[in-house]
């Protein structure tokens, strides 16, 4: 569509597609006919076959489609935006976080709130860093905005407390210590799912 | 062999044991069915397969809090679900379930004890069972209108409709399949197909009606108009709850067991041997075939509107059984 | 035994429900008190061996209380009692005593009477329903045909109040009478 085409897509007469749908019959015996019509041309029956068919096909070729979910889990993608995660260096263990205070200015939810101080080292280290997850509507803004990519979205994303404020903590977001061999790199927002080849029928390059 | 009572109570106690028994497991047959068609898996986690799921549900159907609404009829919205449950099991005993046996001499007591094919041998058997089921749509109506509930109404309303409509189309249907037998006995029925072959290839068009008729008599999907979710809620049962709901629930099963039973008996012959299948196997099968075809054309076809339906039986089944029943009445004189 | 004992409780039901369905101001006891009263009769039949008739009562009378209850959802609310208008309850208690004695005299002339007899007894041999077939189209031909066809009237009649095009005469042409309708008025004018 063109910019003129779009500009005037609500005026005067449109491109519409007519759908090619037969006349509703009026008369009686046009009435009767197409019942008649409708009765034997077997349309039932081929909605039957369609459901025996599914059952066919997920009973025995494997076509079932049910994921038991709390046993197995479908792979999510690496932009997805779940509970944040707060990463560590991974030379020296520390936290990443170097207290800039960005993600807290660009939160449009209000819900995140630091306190910062200087260390014997006149380094700024972050005293207390919250998300309430009340409020955060998981828009990414913060993991974006982030410097030293330090708060990134996890995909932690089956939640369940007492009250929210129990897993809004630092310490709680902060990679164990122990796992942090197992610290994956955030790809980001432009990340490209897993086997997107596959899901890609036609590139728009093409037309 | 003479039928005894003792045989007579033995086998009033085979069909409330094995036929509500079979009602519950029919809800984990239709859940699995649909599932399947719908490329689910269904209940898989209590017992193996999700057998034992039942048990679940009848735990929970029994330890549910038992509700009723505060302007409602109290002894009617109590009698409703009873009529449906006790009206279903009532059909089933005029119906010849499985053939006549005698129990093994070896069985303590009751050994050597003849058990009849039908509980209650009447001769008109088939009529018995037709009236007794269209008593039992006395349940969801009553249901409807002593819930104080506008859900419910439109539920009741739609009872007296459907009624009202495919009473016509079974009483007709049935009506030409008599006529060639000359008896309203089911026992005859089965005798007549052994000797003559399956009614439901002389009577395709009565086999076909009847069906329509036993789906729209047990509101099974294409004419579920009395609880249609997604329309009225629940119909007449939105108010219920617990083991009320759940002797609906029983009813409706024990309802679509004797709709099979009926086809099977009237129209698929029996339980007569057939090939190298013993008349009991034959029977199961047969009942079993149509209990599934129900389940499949729940999973496929879209529900009717009401007016749809009175449409349907009123302009288009009744006049066609009526040709039938005149045509299979020419047939028999010439 | 069984068969007094099952005579005894269903007339004793019977009689209980018929009383609350003329008693009951609730629209709901009433009906379905005079369903389940009906369904009780066909008892009756059983115990009397007209099973064919049994059944009949059973399946006609559960379809016509049907169509009753559908006009009381109509009418009424069935969650409240009614409020009853009683003109002349003298005239009521005489018209239903005279009907009611008339009934115990109609049906208790066999039982004193011994002019009045059966005239096509009970065959045990054939099944009731060939029973009442057979009666139906010798003796009582005529009146069974005269029902076919009133019952039709009934039918034609229905169709034609129920049908959309109510407003239109199907005898008179009334196009006729609009015009001249038309004519008196513009000459009034």
């Amino acid at each position: 569509m063109g910019l003129e085409q779009f500009k005037n897509r609500n005026i005067g007469t449109q491109n519409y597609k007519m759908l090619d749908l037969e006349q509703v019959p009026t008369r009686n015996f046009d009435k009767f006919k197409q019942v008649v019509k409708r009765t034997f041309k077997g349309e039932l029956f081929v909605g039957l076959w369609v459901t025996l068919r599914a059952m066919i096909n997920a009973l025995f070729r494997g076509e079932m489609h049910a994921v038991k979910y709390p046993f197995e889990k479908l792979p999510i993608s690496p932009r997805y935006r779940a509970i944040h995660e707060m990463l560590r260096l991974l030379e020296s263990g520390h936290y990443r976080c170097i207290g800039c205070g960005l993600c807290e200015k660009i939160c449009i939810a209000n819900c995140i709130s630091m306190n910062t101080r200087y260390d014997e080292n006149q380094r700024k280290e972050v005293s207390e860093y919250t998300i309430n997850f009340g409020r955060c509507i998981f828009c990414g803004f913060c993991a974006e905005v982030c410097p030293e990519l330090a708060i990134v979205h996890g995909s932690r994303y089956e939640n369940a407390s007492e009250q929210r404020a129990s897993f809004s903590l630092f310490e709680d977001m902060l990679t164990p210590i122990d796992n942090l061999n197992l610290q994956q790199e955030y790809q980001g927002f432009g990340a490209v799912t897993p086997y997107a080849d596959d899901h890609i029928k036609k590139t728009p390059l093409a037309y | 062999m003479e039928a005894t009572t003792l045989g007579v109570v033995i086998k009033a106690i085979i069909i409330l044991a094995i036929i509500s028994a079979i009602a519950g497991f029919g809800t984990y047959l239709e859940r699995k069915v649909l599932a399947f068609m719908q490329r689910r898996l269904g209940p898989m986690h209590v017992g193996p397969y999700g057998l034992m799921q039942i048990l679940a549900d009848g735990i929970k159907l029994f330890t549910k809090e038992d509700i009723i609404p505060q302007n409602a009829n109290r002894l009617i919205f109590a009698l409703a679900p009873v009529i449906t449950a006790a009206t279903a099991f009532i059909a089933l005993s005029a119906v010849p379930v499985f053939p006549d046996f005698t129990i093994p001499s070896w069985i303590p007591l009751l050994g050597g004890t003849f058990v009849p094919s039908i509980a209650a041998d009447i001769n008109i058997g088939i009529l018995f069972v037709l009236g007794m089921m269209a008593a039992g749509l006395y349940g969801p109506l009553l249901a409807g209108m002593a819930q104080a509930n506008k859900w419910g109404i439109i539920g009741a309303a739609r009872t007296a409709v459907q009624f009202l409509s495919y009473e016509v189309v079974t009483g007709l249907s049935i009506l030409a399949p008599i006529m060639i037998v000359g008896s309203l006995s089911l026992v005859d029925f089965n005798n007549y197909s052994s000797e003559h072959g399956w009614l439901m290839f002389t009577q395709p068009v009565a086999f076909v009606l009847f069906l329509i008729g036993g789906f729209a008599e047990t509101n099974r999907t294409p004419f579920d108009l009395l609880e249609h979710e997604a329309e009225v809620v629940s119909g007449y049962a939105t108010e219920y709850s617990g083991m009320r709901w759940g002797m609906f629930f029983i009813g409706e099963y024990a309802n679509m067991i004797t709709v099979s039973v009926l086809s099977a008996v009237v129209f698929m012959g029996g339980y007569n041997d057939m090939w190298f299948l013993p008349g009991w196997l034959a029977i199961i099968l047969k009942i079993a075939f149509v209990f599934f075809l129900m389940l499949w054309v729940r999973a496929s076809w879209p529900h009717v509107r009401p007016n749809q339906l009175m449409w349907l039986c009123w302009k288009v089944l009744m006049p066609i059984a009526v040709i039938n029943v005149v045509v299979t009445g020419i047939v028999i004189m010439v | 035994m069984y068969e007094q004992i099952a005579f005894y409780l269903f007339s004793m039901l019977t009689v209980i429900l018929f009383l609350i369905t003329v008693m009951s101001k609730n629209v709901l006891y009433a009906m379905t008190s005079l369903a389940s009263g009906m369904v009780l009769i066909s008892g009756f039949f059983f115990i009397l061996g007209a099973e064919f008739l049994g059944v009949v009562q059973l399946i006609v009378y559960v379809g016509a209380v049907m169509a009753l209850y559908s006009f009381a959802m109509m009418f009424f609310d069935a969650t409240r009692s009614i409020k009853e208008k009683n003109t002349s309850s003298a005239l009521v208690f005489l018209l239903g005593g005279m009907s009611a004695l008339v009934l115990v005299l109609m049906f208790a002339a066999p039982i004193f009477s011994e002019n009045i007899q059966a005239l096509y007894p009970m065959h045990p041999e054939a099944g009731n329903a060939q029973d009442v077939g057979i009666v139906l189209f010798t003796k009582y031909l005529i009146p069974f045909e005269v029902a076919a066809v009133m019952l039709l009237v009934a039918m034609i009649a229905g169709i034609i109040l129920a049908g959309k095009k109510m407003d239109r005469s199907l005898t008179q042409d009334m196009s006729v009478d609009m015009e001249k309708e038309i004519m008196i008025q513009k000459d009034a004018k």
